[in-house]
């Protein structure tokens, strides 16, 4: 009887619970079709892309120079393009060894990064997650087609010459076999260059002969100096009306400069009639309409969590964030060490959430700037915590945890006797440190703060985790807008930049740049070495940009009616609230200006 | 009771179970998704080639052969207007940028109207021979819903249920010869065209897609091989038929 069974399990276990197509094997890329984007493609050569104002004006200021900066050489193909490279790709099941289940399909090959497409009903990560370049993809069958969607995508392309994805893209694709052809469409939707969903189809040929194509290691190590002579932290870039490369690709193609910019309008065939009319806006670069505003794209990365929210990072480190500015928690067997306090508002949920990751006492508080919503939990916090010990009693200024900060964050918060300071005294630090650096040791692990003059303010620290291999970066860094520039309290957009390029400096990925040291910003989600470089170079192309028109002898209401943050302002800008993109290009104006 | 005994009261259980056999369904009514309705071409992809008349011996990414290439070089500018439908073939015209209206002729064809060259295809189901004709701008189109392949179990293939229907199939023979693109690259009148048409739906915008592979002996040296994509509009108001020919009318 035994036996029955076994063989009625076995047959059981043949019969197909859902239909499925076997993807399974080597696909070669066929190269019919949109070559002239799929090889050496040419600067402003943007047709059939929906790109938005944002979009192509972004694209336009790309110089293809950035790639060889070292910071840049070793990106992969984003996802949004990975499968338009010269690529045989491999479909690799993934079973569950117990059960015999579908897991995960492996797709390899390409110039991307190798992807995990996860078919196990998985959740999407948070939010507040890292981006990747291969993004997060999960699965799932729809009749004869993988349906495949990604998110936590790195800002990108869809073009290989600066046609540009935000990091605020996702993409659809659906893998469809059609005998020994594979069809992969591809929707990207990007609310911050797209004026709508963009799709494009690529094809691939079963090529059971073929190979996937290797991809070995890239990384520091194999990065060399490939623009010699450039000054530390140059970032290549088009300034707006330096369009020598546009004006090449329209004389060469053919194609109406209106047409290469792209846009929704362009890509329906009703733009047939328009292009035989000649009726088009052929000005290689238009200006900015004036008082032309961009709005921010209102998404999930682009607002505060809603509650109280813990992420782990690396190692002994994790993210906390929904309380104010973003804090970093630190936990080990000596304690809980914290970057930042939050704003003091939902300190009871702060205190909370510690509690789950660690029971031991809050021994250190560092505090990054003396904003409220980074030091305003700081009483409580401490309040709650205790001394790490050694030394007397009377060597600290009160009980509860150690508050360090830069010593003019101390000078910013309080007050001498007598007078009225900026915050009460239990929420002062307990050490200003002098100088531009401070060291602890904590929970086995080397702590290092680096002061950072005259950036956000004159009291901004990094705070780098050596063993865990994250650095917490104050409001020096924002994934959620334009760093915010305090002149009145020393800030400055050179400092912001010098704060910018230092992290960049600290920080070192692991392999095809990404992962390795992640970066906590003042706010927003986890980072690394990429999404620094991305945003440094945001800033630093506006900083010259600004200088620019102020060699030019530019009044700051011409310099804003230039509208120099134009295609940064969907992701990062705002009209309204405590710093909008106008108070943004006014502090650069005025911090440069008084540079002279 | 032995093991084989038990399969064979399996199989034999299985086959009792067996629904009674229905009349096959009619092409129309074994649709797997809607074909039907008004679509236009999203131009995202061979913008250059498509949506403006490429120079004369821009053919690149075309797997022409040397033949293939003489043709295309002979060809004239200068007496484009007169090249009339040739662009507007059937293996070239899903790349002509356009709309298209997908209805049943009835129920076992399948009609695709294209308002630029203003040409009309028509799938057909039916599996009798086909007529000998003369060839035309859209030639013969034998039609197919393919079936997509259901595993099996020791060894025989043991549905449960009927095998499920996934893309369109089109077999498309009897061409005159014409354009793959409007600067007179070429196809024979010996072109095999082979075309899944397939539905799919991202970011609520309804999407047909047309895998199209052109094979030519005479001209090509290998497989041409293009996907064409096409958005789902709500009617068809923005309709504009343009003949590719004075007096151009129905072509098959």
């Amino acid at each position: 009887m035994r036996k029955a069974a076994l063989v009625l399990a076995t047959f059981l276990a043949a019969i197909p619970g859902f239909a499925q197509i076997d993807l399974s094997g080597e696909w070669a890329g066929t190269f019919h079709e949109d070559l002239p984007h799929r090889g050496g493609v040419r600067l402003g050569d943007y047709t059939g892309l929906p790109l938005n104002e944002a979009g192509w004006r972004k694209g336009q200021s790309w110089d293809e120079d950035a790639r060889s900066t070292p910071e840049r050489q070793c990106i992969p193909h984003v996802v949004t393009y990975a499968l338009r490279g010269p690529a045989t790709i491999r479909f690799i099941k993934v079973v569950d060894p117990v059960t015999g289940e579908l897991q995960a399909y492996l797709l390899q090959g390409s110039y991307g990064r190798p992807r995990t497409i996860w078919m196990d009903g998985r959740e999407h990560p948070s939010d507040l997650a890292p981006h990747t370049w291969a993004g997060f993809s999960t699965g799932k069958w729809e009749r004869n087609t993988l349906v495949v969607t990604t998110t936590h995508i790195k800002t990108g392309w869809l073009l290989r010459n600066g046609a540009p994805t935000s990091d605020l893209a996702t993409m659809q694709e659906s893998f469809t076999r059609y005998d020994d052809y594979l069809v992969v469409a591809t929707f990207i939707n990007d609310p911050v260059y797209l004026e709508e969903p963009f799709i494009r189809t690529t094809n691939f040929v079963l090529s059971l002969p073929a190979e996937a194509n290797a991809w070995g290691n890239c990384g520091p190590a194999q990065i060399t100096d490939e623009l010699g002579g450039r000054p530390k932290g140059a970032v290549p870039h088009y300034l707006p009306g330096e369009t020598a490369h546009i004006q090449e690709f329209v004389t060469k193609s053919g194609v109406p400069a209106e047409a290469a910019r792209g846009g929704s309008a362009t890509i329906y065939p009703e733009y047939m009639a328009k292009l035989k009319s000649g009726n088009l806006d052929n000005r290689l670069y238009p200006e900015p309409a004036p008082g032309k505003t961009l709005p921010r794209v209102d998404s999930p990365q682009t607002r505060p969590p809603d509650d109280v929210l813990v992420l782990p990072v690396q190692q002994n480190v994790y993210l906390l964030a929904g309380a104010g500015g973003n804090m970093a928690v630190q936990v080990g067997a000596d304690g809980v060490l914290l970057v930042d306090a939050g704003s003091g508002k939902v300190t009871d949920k702060v205190i909370s959430a510690i509690r789950k990751l660690s029971d031991k006492p809050i021994r250190f508080i560092l505090n990054t700037n003396a904003d409220l919503d980074h030091m305003g939990g700081n009483e409580r916090l401490a309040a709650a915590g205790s001394l790490a010990g050694g030394g007397r009693p009377s060597d600290t200024p009160r009980p509860g945890a150690l508050v360090i900060a830069h010593e003019a964050v101390l000078k910013a918060v309080s007050a001498p006797t007598g007078k009225q300071a900026a915050m009460p005294f239990g929420a002062w630090p307990t050490e200003g440190y002098p100088g531009d650096y401070k060291e602890v040791f904590f929970n086995n692990e080397a702590i290092q703060l680096f002061h950072q003059p005259a950036a956000h303010t004159d009291g901004d620290s990094l705070v780098f985790f050596r063993r865990s291999d994250v650095i917490a970066t104050g409001d020096i860094f924002d994934t959620m807008s334009y760093p915010m520039i305090d002149l009145k309290r020393g800030g400055s957009i050179k400092g912001v930049i010098a704060g910018l390029n230092h992290i960049i400096e600290i920080t070192i990925p692991k392999d095809w740049q990404e992962g390795g040291t992640m970066v906590i910003p003042g706010h927003g989600r986890i980072a690394d070495e990429a999404d620094v470089v991305e945003y440094r170079d945001m800033v630093t192309i506006i900083r010259d940009r600004v200088q620019d028109m102020i060699r030019k002898g530019k009044t700051l209401d011409q310099v804003k009616a230039a509208r120099p943050t134009l295609e940064y302002d969907p992701r990062y800008g705002a009209a309204s609230g405590p710093w909008t993109t106008a108070m943004f290009v006014e502090a650069v104006y005025r911090s440069l200006s008084e540079e002279k | 009771m032995k093991p084989a005994a038990i399969l064979v009261l399996l199989f034999a259980g299985m086959a009792a179970a067996q629904p009674p056999k229905a009349a096959p369904k009619t092409p129309q009514a074994a649709a797997p998704f809607d074909v039907t309705g008004n679509w236009v071409s999203v131009v995202t992809e061979d913008w250059r080639w498509r949506m403006l008349t490429p120079a004369k011996g821009d053919y690149a990414s075309v797997p022409l052969n040397p033949e293939g290439k003489k043709v295309a070089d002979t060809w004239d500018p200068s007496k484009a207007a007169s090249d009339g439908c040739k662009a507007y073939g059937a293996a070239g015209v899903m790349r002509v940028p356009g709309r298209l209206r997908i209805a049943w002729q009835d129920e076992s064809t399948l009609k695709i109207e294209t308002d630029a060259g203003l040409q009309t295809r028509r799938l057909h189901f039916d599996k009798s021979p086909k007529p000998e004709e003369e060839h035309s701008w859209q030639g013969y189109s034998a039609a197919a819903w393919e079936p997509i392949p259901q595993r099996g179990g020791l060894g025989v293939s043991l549905q449960q249920a009927p095998p499920k229907v996934g893309a369109l199939k089109v077999i498309t023979t009897n061409l005159r010869a014409g354009y793959l693109r409007t600067n007179g690259v070429p196809y024979s009148e010996n072109t095999a065209v082979t075309e899944y048409f397939d539905r799919l739906s991202a970011y609520g915008i309804d999407w047909l897609t047309v895998l199209t592979i052109v094979e030519d002996a005479k001209y090509l040296d290998q497989p041409f091989i293009t996907s064409t994509h096409f958005k789902r509009e709500a009617d068809g108001s923005k309709w504009r038929p343009a003949p590719c020919e004075a007096s151009a009318g129905s072509t098959r």
